[in-house]
């Protein structure tokens, strides 16, 4: 620590806001919506009596978004899909499911009902990811509101106030009422050098109080927002204590509670009914039976008109010739496969580090949370389970599934512990914000997706500093990978783009390349 | 008594719904796995894979590639907290002996091609380096079943210099369990800095013929 930073100091730092007077003036102030909230469509030519073969490899989003629009112009597809299942990282575990982490092979033993499953990858649809949601629309999948920021769950550090877990929205009220407080005192205080108007100086202060719920005299001194301590319906209400600034400071947790509802997690979140491959089943009710299973791709070969595809069914050797072929295999997994890419391509394939997230999920015997008022959202706990997710679909029901941690940053930690290992960690982790958890959930799960078949990586990583971004080499290495090999081969997924582990920029990614090979097919066919 | 008979008959109760419970849970609709996932990270015909760190198991000795996974099972090798490496192996040999046997027999299906050279070094000086690693691996790196040494031609360059720096920095070949790799582990001691490690692998490198 380098210290504390005293009032002055901290007076001094809102005094610059003197150093604002610029972005209020170029700031974007013609930051117009878009025009329309329809997704980009495809324009993609219609073969007619004409005649392409596609190879897909892959049945991850963005080969089924190929197939998908491929078919619709009478391109005659195929998808080979190692595992036994599409859908790769859109992975919902429901009763009987086989999660096939290598070496740590499980079957999910959960009640058999629609409401008990669990999303263990994408999980989150944000609601400008239009071009998924477009597919929602078109593909007939039902969709509900998915709750990220729940103000009655709780969180929980052992360093603040004794390890007692409180209420979000207890953190988040105090928190906001001591930071608008500085704020409005740092106004006051740098009003005479800051550029505002009189009037724009009120309205600001005025959203300062309201932001912290300040009292007449600009003094954080609790607030009815974080509830009531009693009565508050048929008598008047008792005002909940507020947490001390200080006791509030002695977690970092605050950075998670501040920005859950912010960005790609702000809402309006959205997941489909029953789980979120339904989005998968809704593409597969169209080119279901362009998939194969089981079938393992060993060796691509780009030629001068074409790609031509070995792969391995059930100890089979086959082969597939194609005039244009899709790929989303992993690029970490394409490397050690047969292919004859130029060399500046596998030099970028080999660039792509492999992500590391874990998840983790539990059955609840009962709904323990919706005693407690919470119904959906997340917990947070210094721990290395980090989450506590409620599920929002089911309410009310006997049962549930929570997800019991995600990892999402360095997974490895639960990754390497044996399976018995990484339960006893959730449930010892847990116990500190529901104290009898170990007694209320049974049959735990856990997806390591470092080591899940056929993917052995969650989303993939570009970039090797997470401070600095991406690098122009990186960005160079990134375009290549993009563009295609002879106008016949296309990597795609989320691993060619430039925001990972969303849905959207498989999507996007697909759509991309589907557009390349038009332009390319319009030539040929011109 | 009564209370007596009631409590067997629970426990029989039990056991009989505990048993249901069992093959309703291997009933037909469990989906089917397999063991022979190797080629996921080990690449195609088991080539290996440097985008999973994965080596060439193709050309690999049955009795070599036994050893390790037996080694990987038991927890000998792969359990080193800096073998990172051989810390996303270990839970993979997770596997029954008859996998093992059918692992064994279809990696030695797969025909030998030796790996592309992916480093630079000092190939001259690593020959009289190699000197030593001869004595066990013999002079063409072909491997030598009566000293237990794999053969190391062919191999994919970057694994051998991974696990000779294992070896040096005492990840591997430590555990009391692995005599071979212990045997392995007193061996290289002219292997002490990355220079000396990149020569004498580059010197294996021309040595792909076997």
């Amino acid at each position: 620590m380098a210290g504390f930073v005293s009032r002055r100091e901290f007076l001094n730092l809102l005094a610059a806001t003197g150093g604002t007077a610029a972005a209020l003036k170029v700031g974007t102030a013609l930051n117009l919506l878009p025009g329309s909230a329809a997704a980009a469509s495809l324009d993609l030519l219609n073969l007619g009596n004409n005649q392409r073969k596609v190879a897909i490899l892959g049945g991850g989003i963005s080969g089924l978004t190929a197939a998908y629009e491929l078919s619709k112009q009478g391109y005659d597809c195929t998808i080979l899909e190692a595992s036994h299942r599409c859908g790769g990282r859109i992975f919902t575990v429901r009763h009987g499911d086989l999660i096939d982490e290598i070496g740590n092979r499980q079957y999910c033993e959960w009640d058999d009902e629609p409401h008990m499953y669990f999303n263990a990858g994408a999980a989150r649809i944000p609601s400008t990811h239009r071009n998924l949601l477009a597919y929602c629309k078109e593909l007939d999948v039902d969709l509900e509101v998915f709750i990220n920021e729940n103000k009655t769950a709780l969180v929980q550090d052992d360093k603040m106030l004794g390890g007692k877990p409180i209420r979000n929205i207890d953190y988040t009220t105090s928190m906001r009422g001591f930071m608008a407080e500085l704020m409005a005192k740092g106004m006051s205080s740098a009003e005479m050098d800051a550029p505002f108007s009189e009037s724009e100086a009120e309205t600001l202060l005025s959203m300062i109080r309201s932001f912290g719920d300040l009292n007449e005299d600009d003094v954080f001194k609790g607030s009815f927002r974080s509830g009531y301590a009693a009565g508050g319906f048929l008598e008047h209400g008792v005002q909940n204590d507020m947490v001390a600034f200080r006791d509030l400071l002695q977690t970092r947790l605050g950075r998670q509670l501040i920005g859950a509802n912010e960005g790609d997690t702000g809402p309006i979140l959205m997941q489909p009914t029953g789980g979120m491959d339904k989005i998968i089943h809704g593409f597969l009710n169209h080119v279901g039976d362009r998939v194969k299973y089981r079938a393992m791709v060993t060796s691509v070969q780009v030629t001068d008109n074409g790609v031509n595809v070995s792969y391995d069914q059930d100890g089979v050797g086959r082969t597939l010739e194609a005039d244009y072929c899709f790929n989303c295999i992993p690029t970490h997994l394409m490397v050690g496969i047969d292919h004859n890419f130029p060399d500046d391509y596998v030099k970028a394939m080999k660039y792509v580090r492999r992500g590391e997230a874990y998840k983790a999920a539990f059955q609840a015997k009962h709904r323990f949370w919706e005693d407690l008022d919470i119904y959906g959202g997340i917990s947070w706990s210094n721990t290395r389970s980090r989450q506590l997710w409620y599920p929002v679909n089911g309410i009310h029901k006997a049962k549930g599934v929570v997800l019991g941690a995600y990892d999402y940053g360095g997974g490895m930690y639960h990754t390497i512990m044996t399976q018995e290992e990484r339960i006893e960690s959730h449930l010892v982790d847990h116990e500190k914000l529901h104290p009898n958890f170990r007694d209320l959930v049974e049959k735990p799960i856990t997806i390591a997706w470092h080591r899940m078949n056929h993917m052995l990586g969650c989303s993939a990583r570009w970039s090797r500093n997470r401070f600095e971004g991406w690098t122009h080499e990186e960005e160079h290495l990134y375009h290549i990978l993009q563009a295609p090999v002879n106008n016949r081969h296309y990597f795609i997924g989320d691993q060619i783009s430039m925001h990972s582990a969303w849905q959207e920029s498989a999507i996007l990614s697909a759509q991309w390349a589907l557009n390349s090979m038009d332009a390319h097919v319009r030539a040929e066919l011109a | 008594m009564n209370r007596r008979i009631m409590q067997n008959t629970l426990v029989l109760l039990t056991t009989l719904a505990a048993v249901l419970l069992q093959n309703s849970a291997t009933s037909a609709e469990r989906e089917p796995f397999n063991d022979r996932y190797c080629t996921t990270c080990h690449g195609t015909e088991g080539k290996g894979n440097e985008g999973i760190q994965a080596p060439r198991l193709a050309g690999m000795e049955g009795w070599y590639l036994r050893r390790q996974l037996e080694n990987f099972r038991a927890g000998i090798r792969g359990t080193h907290p800096m073998d990172r490496e051989g810390i996303a192996m270990q839970p993979m040999a997770n596997l029954s002996d008859e996998s093992m046997a059918d692992i064994v027999e279809w990696v030695g299906g797969w025909p030998y091609v030796p790996a592309e050279v992916t480093i630079t070094g000092d190939a001259a000086a690593g020959r009289s380096l190699y000197g030593v690693c001869a004595t066990c691996h013999g002079d063409q790196a072909q491997g030598n079943v009566a000293m237990g040494a794999p053969a190391l031609a062919g191999q994919n360059d970057w694994y051998l210099v991974t696990q000779l720096k294992n070896f040096v920095a005492g990840y591997r070949g430590k555990h009391t369990g692995d005599a071979y790799g212990q045997q392995m582990a007193a061996m290289v001691g002219g292997l002490g800095n990355e220079t000396a490690i990149l020569n004498v692998v580059s010197y294996i490198n021309t040595l792909e013929e076997r």
